[in-house]
């Protein structure tokens, strides 16, 4: 909002000095911080308030600048531990399959999220993604929960879904992201909530421009034999010969609790990292954008120097030539 | 017929080739698995993984995770799997009489069951280096 009030006094300056100057105080009444700055009876602003104008917009350009090469060199460490983690869920899918359509009574959106700001859009679209989920599995039968990983997610689904959320959980990265700390987190979710479809609402890490959000679907060992025999990719499920000395309802338990917590590491991570390119992609933009508007500003601080010595001039000219004459 | 062999973890892939014959310790008894195996999908308990190349064996030390076995193709998901050949031996002796002394002073049902999974592991990884050799 104030880079925009200070584009408009921009802009509004570069008419006002050449022809009328005399007009400068009347037409500007939709720039109260500048005009307050200046006293009444200057015809021009002041090049001091422009130079501070200056200095502000230069800090802010090298802030964000620092900040995007924090977020670069950040995620460039999470980079490796994401496309590492990578093979490990794709057994899980290449058995089990991914099955977003699958028709459940008990669905858990399971939504992950930033704890800081200034990273671009992608909670935002990961939380509409969310809600889209939520309104397409309510109905009389089903119902939908959700369990909530980051600050931002949490302050946007607090205002209009709180009756419906089951955990939140934040400060997630405050110690490096490691498989133990998820894999306890996955067990308190299974622990505390009763599920037959979990859904893991993340943004994927396609390159350093590119965040696609995505949803990984993990049944529940019930649902999972439902579906096996409805045929499909589950179907070959009942090929496989089971080894390990306990029933097959218990491997698939556990196998189903180890799957969420896999795809849940790699969830958090690819979301880290999409958090980490985005926010790179916002501040090189804000710093972009102070140059340009540095730019502007030093046209206008020029303008008025110049305007301000012509003047000086004229008064000295006229007041010799009126002595003469 | 060629065997491949994948061993996974949440940090990385462990192995990716082929080997002519593994023996898995799965939670009830141990497997020996060729080629043209049938499918099976196994649990794997806290133990060792030998893995045949040519005459040549090789050992990992693995804690507990699944096996897919299919088509030529062994995939092993694990929490976590050292090589042998990757394991310090004075390191590991060391883990595992800390692992013993922490099992000796444990109360408590909780600390006694964390205790016994540490020296387990630390047994395993000390099996691992002595296998080799």
């Amino acid at each position: 909002m104030a880079m925009a009030a200070l584009r408009r006094e921009g802009r509004r300056f570069a008419p006002m000095i050449s022809p009328r100057p005399i007009t400068a105080l009347r037409s500007s009444p939709l720039a109260p911080s500048l005009e307050d700055e200046c006293p009444i009876g200057v015809r021009y602003i002041s090049t001091q308030v422009v130079r501070n104008r200056m200095k502000s917009v230069k800090n802010i350009q090298k802030i964000t600048k620092a900040m995007k090469m924090v977020a670069a060199s950040k995620l460039r460490a999470i980079q490796t531990k994401a496309e590492n983690s990578r093979g490990l869920w794709q057994p899980f899918t290449a058995l089990l399959g991914d099955l977003p359509s699958a028709n459940v009574k008990k669905n858990v959106v399971v939504t992950i999220s930033s704890d800081k700001g200034l990273c671009g859009g992608i909670n935002s679209t990961s939380v509409k993604i969310s809600k889209g989920l939520h309104k397409l599995n309510s109905g009389p039968e089903k119902e939908t929960k959700y369990v909530i990983l980051g600050e931002k997610a949490k302050a946007q689904l607090v205002r209009d879904s709180k009756k419906d959320i089951e955990l939140i959980i934040t400060e997630l990265q405050k110690n490096p992201l490691n498989y133990t700390q998820v894999s306890v987190l996955a067990d308190e979710i299974l622990k505390n909530v009763e599920y037959d479809a979990l859904r893991i609402v993340f943004n994927k890490f396609h390159s350093v421009v590119s965040f696609v959000p995505t949803v990984s679907t993990v049944l529940s060992p019930e649902i999972v034999e439902r579906e096996a025999e409805s045929g499909g990719k589950l179907g070959d499920l009942d090929s496989y010969e089971v080894e390990g000395g306990e029933t097959k309802g218990e491997i698939l338990q556990n196998l189903a609790e180890f799957q969420f917590s896999c795809v849940m590491f790699n969830a958090v991570l690819e979301n880290a990292c999409s958090e980490q390119g985005a926010r790179m992609s916002a501040m090189d933009s804000s710093s972009r954008n102070a140059g340009d508007m540095l730019d502007r500003l030093t046209l206008t601080y020029n303008r008025t120097r110049q305007a301000s010595i012509t003047t000086e001039l004229i008064e000295i000219i006229s007041g010799a030539s009126a002595l003469e004459g | 017929m060629t065997l491949n062999l994948c061993v996974l973890t949440p940090n990385r892939i462990l192995w990716d080739s082929e080997v002519k014959e593994i023996i898995l310790s799965t939670n009830s008894r141990k497997i020996g698995v060729f080629s043209n195996h049938a499918p099976i999908a196994a649990t794997i308990d806290i133990g060792i993984l030998r893995i045949r190349l040519n005459d040549q064996w090789l050992t990992m030390a693995l804690m507990g995770g699944f096996a897919k076995i299919d088509n030529n193709e062994i995939t092993i998901l694990v929490n976590d799997a050292e090589k042998g050949s990757d394991i310090d031996p004075q390191e590991a002796h060391q883990a595992l009489e800390i692992a013993e002394a922490n099992l000796r002073k444990a109360e408590g049902k909780r600390q006694t069951i964390e205790a016994n999974l540490a020296l387990r592991q630390a047994r395993t990884r000390v099996e691992a280096i002595n296998a080799i050799s």
